[in-house]
Order: structure tokens, then C-alpha cells, then sequence
């Protein structure tokens, strides 16, 4: 085991209204935020964190929640300016910043830029109005239309919107009209998500009446990806799609099993170990309230050790072989300490059973393999 | 001998009968207070959980009359459910009374009249006891009434007690010392002593109860089991009261427990008879016979690494069960199990939970079938107890099924549902009779239409209010055919199914559907046939899944995916791998509930 390449991820938990599908750590803000708290807070939390990154680079950042964008500019900027002052940020590290489109975020999107962010991401979901009204959402297609405008005049260069499909009276025309007025804008990067229905959600307690067949969501998928593909959007992981060279760094970071601090209510770290050769993951207190309290006291995070080399080959697959790239044998054997040995035949399996090839040194998912994902991960279960 | 009363308490599940033990036992002081714990009788886990008692087990009371006399008491504990219809036979000829317990409330069932009239053929003297007059609903003269015409015992003088308060518990038990009488046998002549259960303790190897009926059994002579011949010597007699008190020797009329360093309960079989080595019995006691299984099945482990495991389960679990048989058995499609055979279907389930839960084994089993005879071209008679067995139809010349009596018990508004349930089960009617505001009716039956669901069918169709009884009768012709099940055209001879020719369309429909609905959409089409020969008679197709995959999965995710996918991962452990195409556990048990609902 080495130690990977690191990013930090920053969660502020509130939002306007909590959306029925969401199972995010999210709370609906009802008055005014406690924003210089909340940051004190995750600056005192970054302080004790900032002890397990020493003579480490920050590669990435992430703000996200909840909806970071109610947060003011200068609120962001004094997280930026404290995070600078405790960690080592790569030169040319991404930071990216999740914004719902809305007017009045809009807004403040030169500040953003203004306090180092470089990357927006905003919460589209769908160009059409029925279909945001059914998910719940506080924005219009209109709207989305302007914030995106804003956001490139604020000098946003590099901007992924988030699209859902399979909504309530989803078609495949409609699903692809979504996606073509996303394509029209220009943006670098986009995350087009399958509407899930997860535990723990209004949806799952009462899902929507209307949702497409299971053939009607696999046309969507098909058409859909051709479609992002002739205008120049390249798939390279489950749901993420991108320009030539504007795959998110921070999430591509997970999937390769890289590490990370996380500091906010409900936030997740992972740290390599390489010494003690085990993975620890971390996880903060999800209360807002009770975050702010202990915040920076070892009372705010639960340690989970991942020791197990099992445990591990699970996790790296469930992340790698999201990507359609797949991974290099030896990284899977810097980042989980396993011999490639340990796993070869199951590799060899899969390769048969055709849900895996190989091309060179790299071994990725195939087409198939990518549809069923669950099932190859689970050829890795109890292995090593 | 004179102050001795061997008794069996005979009751309906439900009617109290434990409770009435746990009464007699604090009359009589048997254990104080503080040991008592409640319904002691019943002593393992899955006994207690169904209410239920799998082995006999005794209690030796003593009782101080009003007079000054001292009685011992031997109460016989006899398991409870038709399953076990020899052990009970077993377990009253060791006594000379019983007390027929009925609920005050809700009169009398089929159980114990079964297990009533067993004790009148065989000489008891049957005491009435109405159990719950504490409760409202309670109806003395209407179940006094029932018992007269139902068992046909005056019941005119029963006693009335309520066995959870106590109360009339101790003029009971005057009634009993009065009116049953003691036991009569020669207390010098040879030994002969009844094995009435046999069980096997971790530390001391096989125990038997017994029940000395001529001569005495002493610690340190040399006994002989009549059945097999095999000698052996006495290490411990004694008695329970519950708690295992040592004696120097059992003399004739007693009920105690011996050890006598037997290795397996197969060596001290139920009913049979123990005799002195020395000085041997003419005669065995009558009654004795090797209890054979009615209904097979084949129990697989998922994984095959188990295998080893599973027949050393098996092997323990026969120390104390000689009514379960197993032999090796190799299936095409489950691979390396065992073939095993059961008294019904409660034995089995109980023996399959038993598994599970005690040896941790993930198991499939088949669905169970009864043994056919196959008279072949060739003029052989097959013993056939697995469908997948059966000679091709053209060496086949006739197959016989096993025939039962069932007698069943009903309130007569829920008759007309009875007889349809037995009508659709190819019953035919022999007898029926009107016994107040119950029918009394039976049916000759085929027995592979009655062990699967028709107790709970019964059951359900009468609100619960039947109760039933069965007899073998006979192997009978009948025009039988093997429906086949095809997975992606290869034959999966594990869910293959002998029903009657006039069933077989139907069946095989039901059951290609019911496969359809129990098996789990996969990475491609999974086709269903039924077939009898090489004629399909019903198809059907689940499709495939279109995919299987996490929409999203971000750092935060990992550890509540990764539980998400555990959670799959649990599901698919109880399903077996066919080719390419996974089959749950329950698949193979949709046999036994297809047909029955409509």
C-alpha cells in the first residue's frame, strides 16, 4: 500500500426544501443561515483534520450539500482563505462548488469565482417544468437557462450541469429533450443520473405513480448516450459524461480509490494507512447543530477501520469499475495492499463471462459489464 | 405395586395439558418453586416455540391422600401431532389410565379422540377432565355431552378443574388414585420392560424411558434389547421428578430411565423390549414395530463445501431421531445431498429447522413425495420415493400410490368446505357421522394429495375449527405421469413432480408459473417448460433484467452501498447456481403449493 493522491470534500448541509427523492445529508434551512458559525466550525473541524494531510497535496476540492449556493460570497470566501491557510492546495487544484440554479444564487457567482472556486456544478435536473415540479424542485427551466448564462459571464469556464431521467411521465422524447437543451448550453461536464428511488426518501416511502418500464428507461439510456457522444460528451464513468480533459478530478479521485478529508455535518474521509496497512474511513456527526458543537473535538467523527483486505478488493471494485477505463493491476495493489495474485482468477472469470476485458495493462468493465455492475462487484466478494 | 398409577395425560394442543403437569408436579412437590419453570416438560427450544412435544418423557410424582396414603405417580408425557401416531401407542401401553383433558370451552378435538381411542383399544381406563371452567365461555354440560357421544366414555362424573388457577387439581387426583387402577405383572418373573422413547444425551449416551412390566431392572445386570439380541450393562437406573434422581433397581410397575451404554437411539428402539441377559423373556412385549418414514426428500447443501458438514448433522441428529432415514443420493442438479425420509411433513420441517438453525447449514430441499410402486414391463415392483427415479414410461406398467384413511373432525357448518377440499384432494368418501354440533366424516385419500398443505388447508377453510387423524390403508393403481421442469431446456430433475394424469396440464401450468414468479430476473431470458416425456405442456419466461447497477455511488456512499450490496449478496445465498441461471430455495418447495388455492 502507498499513500494515493488526496482531495478534500466540504459538506454544507442546507437547503431551501428538501427534494423527495434525495437522500443526501440535507436539512431545509427555514430563516437565516448560521454561516459564519457553521464555517468557524468547519475550520475548527479542518484544524484537526489538517494533523492526517501533513506533507500532503490537495489535489481537489468539493463544496457540496445540501446547496453550498446559499451560502453568501463572503462566507465562501473566508472557507476558502482558511482552508488555504491550513492545507497545502495543489497550484492547479479543481474546485468546484454545487450551485442550484436558481435567481437569486445566480447572483453570487462572481464572488464564488472571486474566492478561488473554478468549477460550478449545478443542480439542473431537467429543462422541463412539469418534471421539476414532480421532483420537488424550487427552480425553474427558465431559470437554469439564466444561471447558466450567469455563471459563464462570472467566468465560469468549466461547469457541469446535473440532469435526472426516468422521471415521472418520462419518455424517450422527453428524456432527450432534457438532454439537448443541456447540450445546447455548452457545458463541460455532465452528470445524467437514472432517478433512484433510495431508502429513506419520500419517494421510497411513496413512489411517484408514473414512472417508466424498465424498456422504456434502457431506450432513454441508449438514445441518450448517442446523442452525448456525437456532441463530443465522453463517457467515462456510470452516469458521468465530459468534454476532452473536464472529467471531474474530485470524483474521479474517488473512483480510483484516492483518499480524502471531509469536514461538515455528515461529511466522509478516507485515509490510507500504508504503514499501519489498513484504510480508515471517518465519518462526521450528520446534525448540523450538534456538528457545530463538536466540531474540531474528537467527539464529532466515528472512525470505521477497513482492515480486512476483502473489505477492501469490495470497496476498490465498487468504485473502480465504475470507471469505463477501468483500472491498472498495479494501482489496485498500491491502493489495497492486495496482491494482484489474490484476484486474478476472479478476473479471469469475469473476463469469460464477459463482463470484464482487458487491453494492455488495464482491465475495464465491457458494455455488458457496465450494465451490470452489481453482479460484477459481487464476483469480488470474499475474495483475498 | 398396589400404590402405583401410570397415566398419560391425553389433550388437544392448546387444551392445557402442560399446564396441568406443571400443576401436578407443584401438588405433589417435585421440584420447589423457585426450579419451577413453566410447563417443564417440554424441554427443547423448537418444542416449546411450536407447543408442541417430540419425546415422551416422564414424571414420578408422589401424592399424599386425604387418607394418609402415599401413591407414586407416573405421569407419561406422549408426543403431541399426528406425525408421531406410533410413539403415542408406545407411550399408552406403558400405562393403565389416562386423563382425556378437554377445554371447557371448546369441546373436543380429532386429536384426542385418535389418541383416545387408542387408549380404550388398548384397555385404559379413561378419566374425563374439563379443563378452563375458570373461563366465561366455558360449557361443562355441552363438551360432557360432545365427550359421551364423540368417544363414547361416560363422562357424567367428569371432574372439573382449572388447571391455571389449580383449582379441583387435588379432588382430581383422588378421582385418579380411585378409579385407575394398578399396575398388575409379575414382579419375579423374567424382566420385560417396555421402551417407551429413547433419546441420546452428549454425556451419557442413549437414555431410555421404560416402563418395567415384569421382574425388575437392576444397576449392574446385563440386559438384552429383544429386537436386535444385543446385550449390554445396566450403568444408572432412575427416576424424574422432573429431576433425575438415581435408583438401585426399577421394580415391576415402575417408570424410570436406564442407561445402559448404548451408542445410538437405533440400538433401544422405541416399543421395544428390554429383558435380563440371564434369565430371558419367552416373549417380547406386543406392539413393537420399525417405524418407517411416509414422506422423502432430498435435502442438498447450497454449497457443495458443506457436504461433510451436512452428513455429520444428519448423523447427529439421527442419534436422537430414529424415525429420520438418509441415504447419499446425487441429483443432476443439486449435486452431493442426501435422500432423506421423514414421518410427515411437521417431522420434516422440523428436522430442516433443526439444521439450519442448530448446524448452521444453508440447505435446499426438495419437495417431499411418498413412496410409489412401480410394477415394471419386466414384472419388478420399485419402491420409488423420488419422482426423478421413476423408469421410462414404456418400462412402466403400473404405479401404485399409498392410500390413507383420514378422519376428520369438523363443526358441520364448515362441512360443505371440507368435503369440496377433499373432493379436489381425489378423497373419497367412506363415512360420516353427526355427533352433536360436529360431523365426524372419512375419507380414503391418496397420501401425496394429503402431506403436503392439506392440514393447513383444513385448517383454513374451517377457521381453524377441524382437526384431523390419518391411517395407511393400502398401495392402490393409479393413472400417474411425471411432470418434468425445463430451465433454458435443460432439465432440472429436482423439481420433477409425479401427479395424477388428469392434473398433469394443470399442474405443469401452475407450476411454470409459480417458477416464473420465484425466480429473479437475471442478466438474460430464463426460459420455463413443463413437460410430460417429450410433450411440453406449459411455458413461460422471465425476462431479463435490463440492468444492475448504482445510479450513483460518491465518496461518502461507500459504506451504505457497500451494505446495499451486502443486502443482495444475503438474498442470492439461498438461491442455487443451474448453469447460468440462479433458482431460490423456495422454487423447489412451489411444488407442494401449487394447485391447492383454487
Amino acid at each position: 500500500m502507498t499513500t494515493p493522491p488526496l482531495s478534500l470534500y466540504v459538506h454544507l448541509p442546507w437547503c431551501v426544501r428538501k427534494c423527495p427523492y434525495c437522500d443526501f445529508n440535507s436539512y431545509e434551512a427555514g430563516g437565516s443561515l448560521p454561516e459564519d458559525d457553521y464555517i468557524a466550525a468547519l475550520l475548527r473541524d479542518l484544524d484537526m483534520e489538517a494533523e492526517c494531510a501533513r506533507g500532503r497535496i490537495v489535489q481537489s476540492i468539493f463544496v457540496g450539500g445540501g446547496t453550498p449556493s446559499l451560502f453568501s460570497g463572503r462566507a465562501i470566501a473566508a472557507l476558502m482563505e482558511g482552508i488555504r491557510v491550513r492545507l497545502a492546495i495543489a497550484s492547479d487544484a479543481e474546485v468546484t462548488l454545487e450551485a442550484n440554479p436558481g435567481a437569486a444564487e445566480a447572483t453570487r457567482f462572481e464572488a464564488y469565482r472571486c474566492a478561488g472556486v473554478n468549477r460550478l456544478s449545478m443542480g439542473v435536473q431537467s429543462f422541463r417544468d412539469p418534471q421539476l415540479r414532480a421532483l420537488g424542485r424550487v427552480h425553474s427551466a427558465h431559470d437554469a437557462v439564466r444561471a447558466y448564462a450567469m455563471a459563464r459571464s462570472a467566468g465560469f469556464e468549466n461547469v457541469n450541469l446535473d440532469l435526472m431521467y426516468a422521471l415521472p411521465a418520462d419518455g424517450v422524447s422527453g428524456a432527450l429533450a432534457d438532454l439537448r437543451a443541456a447540450i445546447a448550453l455548452g457545458p463541460t461536464h455532465l452528470s445524467w443520473y437514472q432517478l433512484t428511488l433510495e431508502p429513506d426518501t419520500a419517494f421510497h416511502r411513496q413512489p411517484p405513480r408514473d414512472l417508466p418500464e424498465d424498456d422504456v428507461v434502457f431506450a432513454i439510456e441508449e438514445t441518450g448516450r448517442e446523442l452525448l457522444a456525437q456532441h463530443g460528451y465522453a463517457r467515462y464513468e456510470v452516469s458521468a459524461y465530459a468534454t476532452p480533459g473536464r472529467q471531474c478530478r474530485h470524483n474521479l479521485n474517488y473512483w480510483q480509490f484516492g483518499d480524502y478529508l471531509g469536514i461538515g455535518a455528515g461529511a466522509h474521509a478516507k485515509l490510507t494507512m500504508p504503514r499501519e496497512g489498513r484504510i480508515e474511513r471517518r465519518a462526521r456527526q450528520r446534525n448540523p447543530r450538534t456538528y457545530m458543537c463538536q466540531a474540531g473535538t474528537p467527539g464529532a467523527c466515528t472512525v470505521e477501520r477497513v482492515t480486512g483486505p476483502a473489505q477492501r478488493v469490495v470497496e476498490y471494485m465498487m468504485n473502480a469499475l465504475r470507471l469505463c477505463e477501468g483500472f491498472e493491476p498495479a494501482v489496485f495493489e498500491r491502493r489495497t495492499g492486495v496482491a494482484w495474485a489474490k484476484i486474478e482468477a476472479s478476473v479471469d472469470a469475469a473476463v469469460a463471462g464477459g463482463l470484464l476485458e482487458r487491453e494492455g495493462a488495464r482491465v475495464r468493465p465491457t458494455a455488458v459489464g457496465m450494465r451490470y455492475l452489481n453482479d460484477l462487484v459481487a464476483a469480488f466478494d470474499a475474495v483475498a | 405395586m398396589d400404590h402405583i398409577r401410570n397415566f398419560s395425560i391425553i389433550a388437544h394442543i392448546d387444551h392445557g395439558k402442560s399446564t396441568l403437569a406443571d400443576r401436578l408436579i407443584e401438588i405433589c412437590g417435585g421440584l420447589t418453586q423457585r426450579e419451577m419453570e413453566s410447563q417443564v416438560l417440554d424441554s427443547m427450544d423448537l418444542e416449546r416455540e411450536r407447543g408442541i412435544t417430540i419425546k415422551a418423557q416422564s414424571v414420578t410424582l408422589e401424592f399424599k391422600a386425604d387418607t394418609g396414603r402415599v401413591y407414586q405417580l407416573n405421569i407419561i408425557d406422549t408426543p403431541g401431532h399426528v406425525d408421531f401416531a406410533y410413539e403415542v401407542s408406545r407411550s399408552l401401553a406403558a400405562c393403565e389410565g389416562a386423563l382425556l383433558v378437554v377445554d371447557a370451552a371448546q369441546g373436543v378435538e380429532a386429536q384426542s379422540v385418535a389418541n383416545c381411542h387408542t387408549a380404550v383399544d388398548q384397555g385404559l381406563t379413561v378419566l374425563p377432565v374439563l379443563n378452563k371452567i375458570d373461563l366465561p365461555a366455558a360449557d361443562p354440560d355441552r363438551v360432557i355431552q360432545e365427550i359421551e357421544e364423540i368417544i363414547g366414555i361416560d363422562a357424567t362424573d367428569a371432574v372439573r378443574v382449572s388447571a391455571k388457577l389449580g383449582t379441583g387439581v387435588r379432588q382430581m387426583l383422588h378421582v385418579l388414585v380411585d378409579r385407575i387402577p394398578p399396575p398388575s405383572g409379575e414382579p419375579d418373573g423374567p424382566l420385560k420392560a417396555l421402551i417407551i422413547d429413547s433419546w441420546f444425551d452428549n454425556y451419557l449416551g442413549v437414555v431410555s424411558l421404560v416402563r418395567v412390566v415384569d421382574g425388575s431392572l437392576r444397576v449392574g445386570s446385563k440386559i438384552r434389547v429383544m429386537s436386535t439380541g444385543r446385550d449390554s450393562e445396566v450403568d444408572r437406573v432412575g427416576i424424574s421428578t422432573p429431576k433425575k434422581i438415581d435408583r438401585e433397581v426399577l421394580q415391576a410397575g415402575e417408570v424410570g430411565w436406564v442407561i445402559a451404554g448404548i451408542k445410538e437411539v437405533d440400538g433401544a428402539p422405541v416399543g421395544d423390549t428390554l429383558t435380563d441377559a440371564g434369565r430371558p423373556a419367552k416373549e417380547p412385549l406386543p406392539g413393537f414395530k420399525r417405524i418407517k418414514p411416509n414422506v422423502f426428500a432430498g435435502m442438498y447443501p447450497i454449497d457443495q463445501v458443506d457436504y461433510e458438514a451436512f452428513r455429520e448433522a444428519l448423523a447427529k441428529l439421527r442419534l436422537n431421531d430414529s424415525a429420520l432415514q438418509y441415504e447419499p443420493e446425487t441429483s443432476q442438479s443439486l449435486g452431493f445431498g442426501f435422500r432423506c425420509g421423514f414421518l410427515g411433513m411437521l417431522h420434516m420441517e422440523i428436522v430442516q429447522e433443526r439444521l439450519e438453525r442448530e448446524y448452521d447449514l444453508n440447505l435446499i430441499t426438495t419437495a417431499p413425495t411418498v413412496v410409489y410402486e412401480v410394477l415394471t414391463s419386466a414384472g419388478e415392483v420399485l419402491q420409488v420415493d423420488n419422482p426423478a427415479q421413476l423408469p421410462p414410461v414404456n418400462r412402466i406398467e403400473e404405479i401404485r400410490e399409498p392410500i390413507i384413511q383420514a378422519d376428520v373432525l369438523v363443526p358441520h357448518q364448515f362441512l360443505g368446505n371440507v368435503m369440496t377440499l377433499c373432493a379436489e384432494r381425489r378423497g373419497v368418501q367412506k363415512r360420516m357421522q353427526y355427533l352433536g354440533g360436529q360431523v365426524a366424516i372419512a375419507y380414503e385419500m391418496p397420501l401425496s394429495e394429503m402431506v403436503t398443505d392439506f392440514f393447513d388447508r383444513l385448517k383454513s377453510v374451517t377457521r381453524g375449527y377441524a382437526s384431523m387423524d390419518y391411517t395407511f390403508l393400502r398401495h392402490q393403481p393409479a393413472r400417474l405421469v411425471k411432470v418434468d421442469i425445463l430451465i433454458n431446456g435443460d432439465k432440472v430433475d429436482a423439481l420433477s413432480l409425479i401427479v395424477h394424469q388428469d392434473n398433469a396440464q394443470r399442474r405443469g401450468r401452475e407450476l411454470a408459473e409459480r417458477m416464473r414468479q420465484l425466480i429473479p430476473r437475471q442478466m438474460f431470458d430464463v426460459a420455463i417448460q413443463a413437460a410430460v416425456g417429450s410433450n411440453i405442456i406449459a411455458r413461460e419466461t422471465v425476462k431479463a433484467m435490463r440492468k444492475n447497477v448504482l445510479a450513483k455511488c460518491y465518496g461518502g456512499d461507500v459504506t451504505r452501498k457497500r451494505k446495499l450490496l451486502e443486502k443482495q449478496k444475503e438474498g442470492k445465498k439461498r438461491m442455487k447456481q443451474f448453469g447460468t441461471v440462479e433458482i431460490p430455495q423456495e422454487a423447489f418447495m412451489a411444488v407442494l403449493s401449487i394447485g391447492k388455492d383454487k
